[in-house]
């Protein structure tokens, strides 16, 4: 008997990750900012710059309910990390 | 026929089936094998390229083809001539408006249920009446099946991965209804929608499971018990609109009807009445109070609501019609709300059934 697959073919090919920066001081980290959890994004984006000496570009989801923006992904993609999918 | 799909020969029935469960590919219940033949019956009958997409099913992004909507829908139990149905479905619930990226991914347990219309419910035997919400009927099961299969295999709405609803939902199996057209003095919904009379279509809308309304008596009584069943505390819409589901039995529909109620006067009655003072749902703590800024701050909460006023009544959906009726299930005592996601999505959509041949 022949089956047929039901997935879609997986993509050939994963974009390569970034190398990690070694330590948070002086590292570029996008925060992306799901519109959820406001006081909690805050207070970490706070901790990142004053308590370990990052710098933080925080970018705001226009919804926490929907995929982020190209040019959201984009920004966040030129910093050494980002912090996503905060929520709830 | 020219399929494309990636085919495995099988010839151990026992182990065909264990092997949909060691890929990942089913939901926890065994399928009927998508074999070719089967696969191809339901392509032939809608008539339609096997490489048609409808689109990338999020959130992963599988290209829902006609042929790998074919191959989900044979495993959820589906015969051609209810191909069509699970098409129109999945048309809906990929328009943006339903968001579907987000309700298959949301922390809340709703769930898109299928609500079909017209004379194409009654041909397949689709369900509307006594237990409509229950098990017993091919055509819900294996259309709300199919369908969730599809959302499985091709979006990757997997628990546990992207599918984070932290309850969940027993419809996430199957959650495929009709609307009672016969047995109703109303306008069904999908004309309300603005579809022909006598058309087939079938309407998305995600929500929480039917809540059950003891619903019995005078339009007075009914609307008391149905007005207070929709603005519990504990639903989304309390807190950030959206829109909600009532069905009401046909015989709740024929005592207002009798008495001189349409559907949009039940309609808006219950916008009016169901409704709790801004003191009571700020109780509720302020993570709930976050939400209502934030949709606010969207331009999703109206500003005609004074949030710094605690007597303030707040309804449950902007407006009336973000208050959906439907007819269904048996004569007797019992009616249903079924709040929906809130203001974040999972709104109705409503898309023809395309018939082979009409």
């Amino acid at each position: 008997m022949e089956i047929l697959v039901p997935v879609w073919p997986a993509a050939e090919t994963a974009r390569p990750p970034k190398t990690r920066p070694r330590l948070l001081a002086g590292a570029t980290i996008a925060l992306v900012d799901d519109n959820l959890d406001i006081p909690f994004t805050t207070r970490l984006e706070a901790l990142l710059g004053e308590r370990h000496g990052a710098k933080v570009e925080r970018f705001v989801k226009p919804s926490g309910t929907a995929p982020s923006p190209r040019d959201l992904i984009d920004g966040a993609a030129g910093a050494h990390a980002a912090i996503v999918g905060i929520g709830l | 026929m020219n399929l494309v799909s990636e085919s495995l020969s099988l010839d151990d029935y026992e182990q065909a089936v264990e092997l949909f469960f060691e890929r990942g590919w089913t939901d926890g219940l065994p399928v009927v094998l998508p074999a070719r033949k089967r696969v191809e019956a339901l392509i032939a009958h809608v008539g339609r390229d096997p490489q048609e997409s409808l689109g990338p099913v999020p959130p992963k992004g599988g290209q829902a083809t006609i042929e790998k909507l074919a191959i989900n829908a044979v495993m959820g139990g589906c015969r051609p001539e209810h191909f069509p149905v699970v098409l129109a479905a999945m048309e809906a619930m990929m328009d943006p408006a339903h968001n579907l990226n987000g309700v298959s991914q949301t922390t809340h347990m709703c769930v898109s249920l299928i609500i079909v219309n017209g004379p194409i419910a009654r041909e397949l035997g689709f369900n509307s009446r006594d237990g409509v919400f229950g098990n017993g009927y091919r055509a819900n099961a294996a259309v709300g099946r199919a369908v969730r299969l599809a959302l499985w295999n091709l979006g990757g709405a997997v628990p546990w991965d992207t599918d984070k609803s932290t309850l969940s939902h027993p419809g996430e199996y199957a959650f495929c209804i009709a609307e009672e057209e016969e047995d109703n003095p109303w306008q069904p919904l999908h004309v309300e929608r603005g579809c022909d009379p006598g058309s087939d279509a079938v309407t998305v809308f995600a929500c929480e499971g039917p809540h059950s309304v003891f619903c019995y008596g005078t339009p007075a009584e009914m609307l008391h018990v149905l007005a207070d069943s929709m603005c519990s505390l504990g639903n989304n819409n309390m807190h950030v609109m959206g829109q909600t589901l009532v069905t009401l039995n046909p015989l709740n529909a024929e005592e207002f009807a009798k008495r001189g109620w349409s559907k949009q006067d039940v309609r808006l009655y219950l916008w009016e009445h169901a409704r709790r003072p801004l003191s009571d749902v700020r109780a509720c703590g302020v993570v709930h109070e976050q939400f209502r800024k934030m949709e606010r701050d969207a331009g999703r909460y109206p500003l005609r609501y004074d949030l710094d006023n605690p007597t303030t009544r707040l309804p449950v959906t902007q407006a009336p019609e973000d208050i959906h009726i439907v007819v269904a299930g048996g004569r007797s005592y019992f009616a249903a709300v079924l709040p929906g996601w809130g203001g974040f999505g999972g709104f109705a959509v409503t898309r023809p059934v395309r018939r082979p041949g009409r």
